[in-house]
């Protein structure tokens, strides 16, 4: 597992809402420092490293949640549940002028969304142990031929990491289209 | 493995957080928050010693995780060779109490599955199944060992006074 990178800048003698402003940026970048690796499906470490990275930045969020209490609009769209689970903006992630603005939804939607990405990386990940698991139950010691449970598990669970990554690149396409780190970027710096 | 989705049965919240105000310093709210986590995860330190109760090493170790971060973003609010001393126990906690959930977490994935499957398939699932508890056992002596080192030197009662007093860098800028 990568260490987490070194956040620069903080300042202790500082308000909360400030340095929220310094730190979250960072942890953003550190998520986004996997993104060139992510396009194959092979590269387990580096799909590990980055649930690491954005489970550290919801954290994080969650810290400095009350330093945006009093920020953000709600935005043009709105959460929906889709078929598979996946929570997204179905909105552009533009702010909008609202009669009835809502403190803190902008914030609670950003990190609706890196809820669901640690998730679903998640998912990827447990079945990379599961089959580390079953591989290493079949080829152990006395273990010559593969008992049917296991094929059978072995087969099934490859099926489910496949399916679970591409749901993974498919949000994470999504996201990217729609400028989600540039907005979510913007936003913690900015919002007062 | 992914412990954060499964549904604790203890309730785990945003200690410290709430009652924080924005416009304090951050060194003010670091400390509060650190010792906040800390004490929400050694709430969980007995539930996990007795082993019964599987929830009580996963709250342990999510909480854990969650003061790690806290930690890793204040880190300049301390001064650095004590803090690196604790941050590396909580560090130690968060490794030896992994070992025992990811086979929890095994156990009971193999235990949903083998439902699914023929009787002649689930036999040799019984017998991973059977592996992995006794691999749980073993995973179990490093994290108790642990918890009595740190209760032989007095690690809880160090930990507090370091993050609880005024022992904030004295070399960052205020």
């Amino acid at each position: 597992m990568a260490k987490a990178h070194k956040i620069i800048g903080v300042a202790p003698g500082r308000s909360y809402h400030e340095n929220a402003r310094i730190i979250l940026p960072q942890k953003v970048e550190e998520v986004w420092t996997w993104e060139p690796f992510i396009r194959d499906a092979a590269r387990r470490e580096e799909l590990h490293n980055m649930r690491i990275s954005i489970k550290r930045l919801r954290y994080t969020m969650e810290l400095f949640h009350v330093a945006y209490r009093n920020s953000g609009q709600p935005l043009a769209g709105r959460m929906e549940r889709g078929t598979d689970g996946a929570s997204i903006f179905q909105s552009s992630f533009l702010p909008v002028p609202s009669r009835k603005p809502k403190a803190e939804s902008q914030y609670t939607k950003f990190l609706a969304v890196i809820v669901d990405l640690q998730e679903i990386l998640g998912d990827v990940h447990d079945c990379d142990v599961v089959l580390d698991v079953l591989t290493g139950n079949a080829n152990g010691a006395g273990a010559a031929v593969l008992g049917p449970g296991v094929a059978t598990l072995i087969a099934r669970t490859k099926e489910t990491r496949k399916a679970d990554y591409e749901t993974f690149l498919r949000k994470w396409e999504h996201l990217s289209t729609r400028g989600f780190k540039q907005k979510l970027l913007s936003f913690l710096r900015n919002s007062e | 493995m992914q412990s954060e989705k499964i549904i604790s049965t203890h309730d785990i919240k945003e200690p410290g957080v709430k009652r924080i105000s924005p416009d304090e310093t951050l060194e003010t709210c670091a400390r509060r928050i650190i010792v906040s986590y800390f004490q929400q995860m050694m709430s969980y330190k007995e539930g996990t010693k007795d082993g019964t109760d599987i929830e009580f090493v996963h709250d342990m170790r999510v909480t854990s995780r969650r003061l790690r971060a806290a930690m890793d973003n204040f880190a300049d609010c301390f001064r650095e060779k004590p803090f690196k001393k604790h941050y590396k126990k909580i560090k130690a906690i968060t490794r030896t109490m992994g070992a025992v959930r990811d086979l929890d977490v095994l156990i009971a994935r193999f235990q949903r599955e083998v439902d699914t499957l023929s009787k002649i398939e689930q036999a040799d699932i019984h017998g991973l199944i059977a592996h992995l508890r006794n691999e749980r056992e073993k995973a179990r002596k490093p994290m108790l060992a642990l918890f009595t080192e740190l209760e032989a030197t007095d690690f809880e009662t160090k930990f507090l006074a370091f993050f609880v007093g005024a022992v904030c860098n004295p070399d960052t800028e205020r």
